[in-house]
């Protein structure tokens, strides 16, 4: 009696299993999906001829960060193209950074680039791989410090320059109090951008803390403080994710601030034609990435490098408005601007 | 009571016969047989050590025995979950897992069995129902309580066992096992946890009292089973036994009066009290020749 | 036969009905209120409340207790699973990201497979119910502290969240899935508002509440209710009294991952897009609700109700800080320094009712 009702029951769960997965099958999507992707043309990539060589980049990303990832892609887009073995790893806690250098260090890589967040932690380890005859260059963080550090060459716009030049654009938008919204108190990039735009920014500059790792904790908060200032006229956000659900404060707040932002992604680029973000800048995070890997190949290869010793190469930052978004939107679409 | 007076038969509920438990290579029990009749208290003594635990969860379900015959109303079995004794009608109050203390005695007296009315989805709790029983039934043993929503862990530990034990009577134990319940407890209150052992007794309950206390056990005992090393050593009904006999046992006497030839050799010490090992010799052979027997005779 | 002793021990007689112990005497009603650990989180609430409409003047307007009501809410429904586990005797430290993870889940599956964005959230309950399951099955078979075993998990959902996410969409957010079928069914249900009094509330609130009802429903007046209290109070007593030990602890386990999925889908439909990294820390944030609420962190004793204030409590906090403008650098500190005074409000109160 017991076995029967037990195969009774087998039988009906695989019964219920199949009717779902039937009914999964059939409830396709009319719009969107994968299926509507643009197909991306990826030619395949010419392979350099020359030797093998291991590049390590070793930069100050959290996990998950938007903006590292796009460093990452331009570097593995160096990578491929110049028959180099990349080896990324990252950690934002400047001891661990510097332990990751090391470890590069010790693998006997043939190149290092890494980012400056905090030059002092990284001063000694940067002594050892010059010691051991190991190229480094520097990007992104550390423009006026690489030089001291002894650094080969530097790729990028530092976080505060960037800051300064979306102060500048804000007065020319004639704005008179903005807000800067920082997803992660403590985080150096983030803080030094909201400096930079303080720096440049005629008019006042509030600092907001929000929880990023809660994004409805992002939107209450942003709409919480326009609720409490009704005098802010923008909003700064430091990631593209951040400005779309400030879009959303600012509609639930009633507010009639306009929203700009620090990096690109794919939807914002679609917000910026819209109208719904006035603009965003862009520090060309895969070109950073991709010139520190292929500047080492160079020098390896050829012995060249940029900059003569002095200069930084400069990256950007470039302003992504309505009036060029659609140049840029293919590229964001595919995740590498 | 005289012994023709057995109230539900002489059938006994639960029957030992020549039960062991072996772990690996370690006999922790062997040889034990033991008869649980209704409304008679069997108490289990013996030191730490001597096994009383391995029998006691032999009987309420916790580990399976490895030798010898455990019956049930007559029939054997072979118990693997405390729930299916419970479901026999074998309930154990243990010293230490009797109740949860932070849940109001009401709560905690229906643990495992609540009364619940209304249909599915809404089957709810007969709060009113349990709290009205439960004070019946508790009264019914002689405990009252001002208060039933209050954390049984306010009670004090003989009030506390006591809740255990109607709970036990309650839900339609026929066989009520105490382990030590009053080890932890001081006099006053071990003599409230006495007065519930005979209540439920005499209600007809066969009970199985387990203790390292000979005084306590005599107070309440009709059979007495004392175990030492994993084994019998001594099964007699109350009519055979003193309340000496039994304290010379449970302490050690029957080695104590082998050593006496020794320790009269050393100066200072006093032999003068203790037993000749001919004294001890009556009980002492009984035990070791016709266990099973034996537990019948009272 | 020869005659023995009589048992020096017979039943005493059963007292009368209306006799009493005597020894205690009824407190007076609002004492026993007071000892009640909701009515504790409930004052602490109010003086958050009311400190807040002091000193922030835009609380005072109907929108921004809206706002505040939904940042409660969003903490609150993830809040009373974990306080009922709690309750059981268990910690879930996974449960942050498992909120990243369904939605992950949901739109990855609904936008890689080009399906109805529905099957995403159905897959996606499925795969929150079994996590929630594997982390119960784990505690219960090894008996290793609940603490330990999620910490486990918390890792690998975390390491899972961004490795996948990365390697099926290749970047660190999910696509854009607002224009499949069924995403505005599925955000009408998950994540829309309605008007009150030209006040836009969001849905989350009225769920909150809902299931806040059901929870103290089920703790209270059901078989289950006692088994939670049981299990999280003594489990070798539970077990010993025929208790589904087992089957209690892995279902609510299972609530964890229910309100994970919920939260999650919320997040889904309100954002569109989701972030790999989120999550981590959440969990905290929904732990020390449940204890401001009551639930003691040993198990076996707390409520559902107090989960919902101190939800509540965090939210007019988090939010009351920005709305009052203070200085922005000591948020965190801020945030710490009024959770601890309505701890210790909470603290007084039963103390003072326990005392007297």
């Amino acid at each position: 009696m017991e076995r029967k009702t037990r195969t009774r029951k087998a039988t009906a769960i695989t019964a219920a299993c199949a009717a779902a997965l039937l009914l999964a099958a059939g409830c396709s999507s009319s719009s969107g999906g994968k299926q509507s992707e643009a197909s991306s043309s990826t030619g395949s990539t010419g392979k350099a001829t020359t030797a093998r060589m291991t590049i390590a980049l070793v930069t100050h990303q959290a996990p998950g960060d938007t903006f590292w990832d796009i460093v990452r892609k331009g570097a593995e887009a160096a990578a491929a193209k110049d028959n180099v073995k990349l080896i990324y790893s990252a950690d934002p806690n400047a001891g661990n950074q510097s332990n990751l250098v090391q470890n590069a260090i010790d693998q006997k890589v043939d190149g290092i680039a890494i980012t400056l967040a905090k030059p002092d932690a990284l001063k000694d380890v940067v002594a050892k791989a010059t010691a051991a005859n190991i190229p480094v260059v520097g990007l992104n963080s550390g423009v006026s410090e690489w030089q001291k550090l002894g650094l080969m060459e530097f790729f990028g716009q530092d976080e505060t320059v960037a800051g300064e030049a979306l102060g500048k654009r804000l007065n020319e938008a004639g704005a008179k109090k903005a807000v800067c919204v920082i997803q992660e108190q403590g985080n150096i990039g983030l803080t030094q951008r909201c400096d930079g735009v303080k720096k440049t920014f005629t008019g006042t500059t509030e600092v907001l803390n929000v929880n990023g790792t809660d994004m409805p904790s992002v939107k209450s908060t942003i709409t919480a403080k326009l609720t409490q200032d009704k005098a802010i006229d923008y909003v700064v956000t430091l990631g593209a994710s951040y400005a779309l659900t400030a879009t959303q404060s600012v509609t639930d707040a009633g507010s009639k601030a306009k929203v700009a932002t620090f990096d690109l992604n794919k939807d914002l680029t679609s917000a910026i034609s819209k109208g719904t973000v006035e603009f965003a800048v862009d520090q060309q995070p895969y070109l950073q990435g991709y010139l520190a890997i292929d500047s080492l190949w160079l020098y390896k290869s050829n012995g060249n490098y940029m900059g003569g010793g002095e200069q930084a190469v400069l990256t950007g930052p470039a302003f992504v408005d309505k009036t060029n978004v659609d140049k840029v939107a293919a590229f964001a679409a595919k995740g590498t601007r | 009571m005289t012994d023709t007076d057995t109230q539900a038969g002489d059938a006994p509920i639960v029957s030992l016969k020549a039960v062991g438990k072996s772990y690996g290579n370690v006999r922790a029990l062997h040889g034990v047989s033991l008869d649980v009749l209704p409304g008679r208290v069997t108490c289990v003594l013996g030191d730490n050590g001597a096994g009383k635990s391995t029998l006691i969860k032999i009987v309420s379900g916790l580990h399976q025995h490895t030798e010898g015959e455990y019956a049930i109303d007559g029939e054997p079995v072979h118990l693997s979950t405390p729930r299916e004794a419970l479901d026999k009608g074998i309930a154990t109050v243990y010293q230490d897992l009797a109740t949860v203390p932070l849940m109001p005695v009401w709560r905690n007296f229906f643990l495992g069995s609540e009364v619940t009315k209304g249909p599915w989805p809404v089957r709810r709790l007969d709060i009113a129902g349990m709290k009205k029983t439960a004070d019946e039934e508790l009264r019914n043993m002689g405990i009252v309580l001002d208060d039933l929503d209050q954390p049984i862990g306010t009670l004090s530990g003989g009030q506390r066992q006591s809740v255990a034990i109607a709970r036990a009577v309650y839900f339609g134990a026929r066989v009520l096992i105490l382990d030590e319940p009053t080890a932890a407890l001081g006099v006053k209150q071990s003599g409230v946890v006495l007065k519930y052992i005979a209540a439920a007794r005499d209600r007809g309950l066969g009970v199985i009292f387990i203790t390292h206390n000979p005084h306590h056990a005599y107070m309440v005992g009709d059979h007495f089973t004392v175990l030492r090393l994993g084994t019998l050593e001594m099964s007699a009904a109350r009519s055979e036994v003193s309340l000496e006999e039994l304290t010379n046992h449970m302490a050690g006497g029957a080695e104590l009066a082998a050593l006496k030839h020794e320790l009269a050799q050393v100066r200072g010490v006093d032999v003068e009290e203790l037993p000749e090992l001919e004294d001890l010799g009556e009980s002492a052979g009984k035990s070791a020749a016709e266990p099973a027997a034996d537990s019948k005779a009272s | 036969m020869t005659q023995h002793a009589e048992p020096a021990v017979t039943t005493p007689p059963a007292p009368g009905p209306k006799e009493t112990d005597g020894r205690t005497s009824r407190r007076p009603l609002a004492l026993r209120l007071m000892a009640r650990p909701e009515v504790g989180v409930f004052l602490g609430a109010v003086a958050v409340y009311v400190f807040f409409l002091v000193a922030a003047p835009p609380v005072r307007d109907g929108a921004a207790m809206a706002n505040i009501l939904y940042q409660s809410s969003t903490i609150g429904i993830m809040a009373l699973p974990v306080a009922l586990l709690m309750i059981g005797g268990e910690f879930d430290l996974s449960s942050g990201v498992a909120v990243i993870t369904s939605a992950l889940t949901a739109s990855m599956l609904s936008y890689q497979l080009t399906t109805n964005v529905w099957v995403g959230v159905i897959v996606a309950l499925l795969v929150s119910l079994s996590i929630g399951f594997v982390n119960g099955w784990m505690v219960v078979r090894t008996g290793l502290p609940s603490f330990l075993i999620t910490l486990g998990t918390f890792l690998i959902l975390q390491g899972v969240n961004l490795a996948v996410t990365k390697l099926v969409t290749e970047n660190v957010a999910t696509d854009d899935i607002s224009n499949m079928d069924g995403f505005s069914q599925a955000k009408k249900v998950f994540a829309s508002s309605f008007d009150v009094g030209g006040v836009q509330v969001k849905i989350t609130i009225v769920y909150w509440l809902v299931f806040a009802a059901i929870a103290t429903w089920v703790l209270l007046r059901t078989k289950y209710g006692n088994w939670i209290f049981a299990v999280g109070g003594n489990k070798d007593s539970a077990r010993a009294v025929g208790v589904p030990v087992t089957f209690t602890k892995i279902s609510l386990f299972m609530l964890v991952g229910f309100g994970a999925w919920f939260i999650g889908m919320h997040q889904l439909f309100t954002f569109n897009t989701v972030q790999s990294g989120e999550g981590v820390g959440q969990e905290l944030i929904y732990i020390s609700a449940a204890v401001i609420g009551g639930c003691l962190l040993t198990g076996g004793a707390g409520s559902a109700i107090g989960p919902v204030f101190g939800a509540f409590m965090f939210g007019m906090v988090q939010q009351g800080i920005v709305y009052a403008g203070w200085n922005p650098d000591w948020f965190k500190a801020f945030l710490g320094v009024m959770l601890l005074g309505a701890v210790l409000i909470n603290l007084w109160v039963s103390r003072q009712a326990t005392r007297r």
